[in-house]
């Protein structure tokens, strides 16, 4: 009879939750894993999964939640788990992981409705988290689609009785939405983007994919596997050639046990603030932008005689530039050529100590090589020593090859004598080996070499399958030069890339389908590949990038010298005058009128009639008291107030069984205005024969 | 002190919401806050704030700022969930002591539509769902009932946490109309016998007309003009009626004395019972309070009207505790609905 039900409020908080809303809420749960997938270990997706799936069949009434024994059982056990994966390290990642655990196990406790906000919170800021391993454009849109299924998941729990279903809360959502979307700009603009407060922890503590600081032959083929950006740059002006795309990254100059290390490793240094100003404004003649993916170390990559321009990254010295805090979310930096003609200074000779360093050998083991060195030491020159190895890369078979075979001892005697097929790494090795001991200081570069020009000629893409071994020794009077045994032998690589040099053999990329860049040879995933590069690349530079320096600078460009204390001003200003607008148009939709059902408004009228006709209303009176006392006023409507005042009260107090369908009542509000009319006119005559 | 700022905050509310049985919610009696969850919201957006800030990601700054301006989107949506509707005060209702007591009040869109509506007196309450813009829908509100007596709550709280539950806006309704408390029913000891031992019941007299077994006692307010004894009147000047001892010895007569020696809400809810048990009955009964009588009759509408009177006896009927304010008018609109949902109680 009565819409509603009864129930003590507690009792309503302890109802079971929604259906619908549960389903919004797993469903952004699993959305917010997707940009996780890669990264998190394999059980605790599974775990995730299993455990959320257990919580809906709970909802359906299929199994039952398990009790606080076993709930406690499974909590402790799989923290256990995930303590000893963890093994101690704190970061963004491990405590992304440990948010996703939470959820996991939250699940099997959420009964009330205090739960379920309790996962509200966790995943929003499970967004964030997200941001911090994620900046590009589709997994921002992920991350807002994963946001708006939460506010979904929040109205179904607060009205879940509303008709439409998930649709209706989605327009409603939506034009909310729309209508604070300017407020989100202006204040994305406009809010003081200020210094990091304190140093924050890393995000990540696992190694990325990207080269890394030891080199064992063969490491880098793996790489060459890999399609993924390493970094994009743009330049002031023309690209360099090709052949001359050298990106220095690190030098390792110590061989032990096969594998080349960095002679000076880089101590241990906390991570420092976050600073992603990477140099703003136009670029200036010789100046090169390079927007780099997070690598989680502090190395950046830098072509030959390069200056720092920007102030996140510091020289090193030999040409090598550093970041001040790890690269642990991509980040932009900036350098300039030093021009050629202006010779760097240099020194005489190594330093003693430089020397001993990079002629370093073990003591023993590749003997041919060693008599390979003696040999070409004959010459009298370490110029016409590396030529003469150059010459012998060139003339005889070497192959240059992404499936190089297995050379586990002696690997430069059988690179260079048995075998003759390798990568990069191999024979960079196995050069910097000969010419170190035919007395020649030399070393290995790693990094990367070349680049494709990305959509438009705009900037260059150096991917993965771009990471180089390169090798640079050093000769009186001219200091370090380069030596790249590759450019020997395969020519290819150097001038136009590995797809090229690889392109015999059928390797590129061979076990990496989905990537696009396999597929380079077709115009349109080409095409499209590039285009969405671009998009990202604008995304990356203007919207991830809008930061400290770039904000400034942008407000640099407006009139009337805006800084850090006006955007303060410009951002409460923005939020008041958000607030009054809203507050001004709300109370404006409120005064033009309250719509009401039809008996509400015939009711009014009726009330207009009755002061009009001097009857005024009194407090607590009936229709028909009223009706009555209207009758003795105006008898000339006596019998048209008495029927009103019954059809009134006949609908107000009708029992609810007796209630009439929406085609009833119409036709009966429909009478009830024409007696109203009717009243009016009867008023009109009888005021006139008086 | 710290009682005196919830005083001042009660007459201000109390000020501002005059008590009435029809109220339109507005911008002038809607209160909005946030909801404990909201107040965790609002910090864990800090942290979010902090955390892009740390780490000069601009994202984390855009939803932020996104979720920040929801928020605030929210409040109003929130407040305009409320405002514009119309709550009435049906009817107030009737039961026993300690049972609820279900108040008909009836909730009338505005132009928006009002979303996941709650009602609520103290710690019971009622929800009223989602009542499409312009319609209305009627709900029975359970009040907790103490003693007998008229039950008005001093406020019917109406709120909503629509859309997300982070913020909160309410209202009050201070309602006009009271409910009727019937005494507890408490099984009475069955004593046809006559309340002879009463003490201050005057001695039964033989009167001049030689009818036995009549009681005199004054006159008092509601004796039918029949028992007077106008003979007696004529004599002393003194109103003096005649109480057969015959009907108030029979069951037919429920007399508060019957259980002399007991206090007077135990009388009741005695009397209370008795009063349900005929009804059920189908029995005639009369009722005989101190300074009340009521005509010995049957049919539910007879019961009803004893359990009234037993509910209501020595009780004062609750007026507005603050009378408007000289020169001050009510909006016509309002003061006519209200005649209509007053009428429903009579």
């Amino acid at each position: 009879m009565i819409s509603g039900y009864f129930a003590r409020k507690s009792q309503l908080k302890a109802d079971r939750l929604p259906s619908g809303a549960l389903l919004w809420l797993v469903a952004s749960f699993a959305l917010l894993l997707t940009p996780q997938v890669g990264r998190l270990p394999l059980w605790l997706l599974s775990v995730c999964g299993l455990l959320a799936g257990w919580r809906w069949l709970a909802q359906k009434g299929r199994v039952r939640l398990p009790g606080r024994w076993l709930r406690t059982g499974i909590m402790l056990a799989l923290v256990a788990v995930y303590l000893v994966r963890v093994q101690g390290s704190f970061t963004v990642d491990t405590a992304a992981s440990f948010f996703v655990l939470a959820v996991g196990l939250k699940w099997l406790e959420t009964r009330t409705a205090r739960d379920f906000y309790v996962l509200f919170y966790i995943l929003v800021y499970l967004v964030a988290v997200n941001f911090l391993f994620h900046q590009e454009i589709h997994w921002t849109l992920v991350n807002l689609g994963a946001i708006f299924l939460l506010l979904t998941a929040l109205q179904m729990l607060n009205a879940p009785d509303l008709p439409g279903g998930a649709m209706a809360s989605w327009r409603r959502l939506g034009g909310m939405l729309l209508k604070v979307l300017p407020v989100v700009v202006l204040l994305f603009l406009f809010f003081p983007r200020v210094a990091p407060l304190w140093s924050v922890p890393l995000v990540s503590g696992q190694a990325r994919s990207g080269i890394s600081d030891t080199m064992r032959p063969g490491d880098i083929s793996s790489l060459a596997q890999s399609s993924e950006r390493a970094f994009r740059v743009t330049f002031a002006g023309e690209f360099p050639q090709n052949r001359d795309r050298y990106w220095r990254g690190l030098i390792l100059d110590t061989l032990k046990d096969g594998t080349w290390h960095q002679g000076d490793t880089e101590s241990f240094r906390p991570p420092g603030r976050v600073n992603l100003d990477g140099g703003v404004g136009e670029l200036q003649v010789r100046e090169y932008d390079v927007l780099m993916e997070p690598t989680d170390q502090r190395w950046a990559f830098a072509l030959n005689d390069s200056a720092a321009v920007s102030d996140n990254i510091a020289e090193k010295g030999d040409g090598l530039f550093r970041f001040r805090r790890p690269a642990d979310s991509s980040v932009r930096y900036r350098l300039a050529l030093e021009s050629s003609n202006n010779p760097v200074p240099q020194d005489s000779a190594l330093k003693p100590g430089e020397a001993s360093r990079y002629l370093q050998l073990p003591a023993s083991g590749n003997p041919r090589a060693r008599a390979l060195a003696e040999d070409l030491r004959q010459s009298a020159s370490d110029l016409e020593v590396i030529r003469r190895l150059m010459n012998r890369f060139r003339e005889q078979p070497y192959f240059y090859t992404l499936r190089p075979p297995k050379m586990p001892v002696d690997g430069v005697d059988s690179l260079l004598f048995a075998e003759k097929r390798g990568f990069c790494s191999h024979y960079a090795g196995a050069t910097t080996f000969v010419l170190r001991s035919a007395g020649i200081p030399a070393r290995v570069v790693v990094g990367y070499q070349g680049g494709e020009a990305g959509a438009g000629n705009e900037y260059l893409v150096v991917r993965q399958y771009d990471a180089h071994a390169w090798v640079e020794a050093w000769v009186e009077g001219q200091g370090w030069i380069r030596v790249d045994p590759t450019a020997a032998i395969a020519p290819d690589r150097i001038e136009s890339g590995l797809r090229e040099a690889v392109a015999g053999e059928g390797s590129f990329l061979e076990n990496n389908w989905a990537s696009a860049q396999k597929y380079g040879n077709v115009p349109l995933i080409q095409w499209a590949s590039q285009q969405l590069d671009r998009i990202n690349y604008k995304w990356q530079r203007w919207v991830v990038g809008y930061q400290g320096q770039s904000q400034l600078n942008l407000m640099s460009r407006l009139p009337g010298g805006i800084t850090m204390k006006e955007l303060g001003y410009i951002t409460a200003g923005i939020v008041g005058l958000g607030l009054l607008v809203a507050g001004a148009v709300s109370a404006f939709q409120m005064r033009r009128g309250r719509r009401r059902d039809g008996y509400g408004r015939v009711l009014s009228a009726w009330y207009r009639l009755c002061e009009q006709a001097g009857v005024p209303i009194r407090y607590g009176e009936t229709p028909a008291a009223q009706a009555l006392r209207l009758a003795e006023a105006e008898p000339a409507v006596a019998d048209s107030a008495r029927l009103f005042a019954r059809m009134i009260n006949s609908h107000y107090y009708r029992p609810r069984s007796g209630r009439r369908s929406v085609q009833e009542s119409k036709s009966e509000l429909k009478r009830l205005r024409r007696l109203l009319v009717s009243m009016r006119r009867q008023l009109r005559r009888a005021g006139k024969t008086q | 002190m710290n009682r005196f700022i919830p005083r001042r905050w009660q007459r201000w509310i109390n000020r501002r919401i005059p008590r009435s049985d029809v109220q339109l919610l507005t911008q002038k009696n809607l209160f909005i806050l946030p909801t404990s969850a909201g107040v965790v919201f609002a910090m864990l957006l800090l942290l979010m704030l902090i955390t892009g800030i740390n780490y000069q990601n601009s994202l984390i700054y855009l939803v932020t700022f996104l979720l920040g301006a929801v928020f605030i989107g929210a409040m109003y949506q929130t407040h305009r969930t409320l405002a514009g509707l119309e709550l009435t005060l049906v009817e107030a209702g009737e039961g026993f002591a300690g049972d609820d007591v279900l108040f008909h009040l009836r909730a009338t869109a505005g132009k928006q539509d009002a979303v996941a509506v709650m009602l609520s007196v103290d710690d019971t309450g009622v929800g009223i769902g989602h009542v499409p813009a312009g319609q209305s829908r009627e709900v029975r509100l359970p009040v907790t009932s103490l003693s007998r007596g008229y039950l008005r709550p001093d406020r019917i709280r109406i709120e909503t946490r629509f859309p997300f539950g982070l913020l909160k806006a309410w209202s009050w309704m201070r309602p006009v109309t009271a409910g009727i408390v019937f005494p507890r029913p408490v099984a009475a000891p069955e004593t046809p016998g006559v309340a002879k031992e009463g003490d201050q019941t005057t001695a039964a007299t033989r009167s001049s007309d030689g009818n036995d077994h009549a009681q005199l006692r004054p006159w008092r307010e509601g004796d039918l003009s029949q028992r007077v004894l106008w003979k007696r009147y004529a004599r002393s000047g003194q109103m003096v009626v005649a109480d057969w001892e015959a009907d108030k010895g029979s069951p037919h007569w429920l007399d508060f004395d019957r259980f002399a020696g007991a206090e007077y809400e135990l009388r009741l809810s005695h009397l209370c019972w008795l009063v349900v048990e005929r009804g059920k009955s189908g029995a005639r009964f009369g009722l005989s309070l101190p300074g009340q009588a009521i005509e010995p009759d049957a049919g539910p509408a007879h019961t009803v009207r004893c359990l009234r009177a037993l509910a209501t006896w020595g009780q004062q009927k609750p007026r507005d505790a603050v009378g408007l304010r000289h020169g001050t008018r009510q909006d016509p609109d309002a003061k006519a609905s209200a005649s209509i949902a007053t009428g429903g109680g009579l």
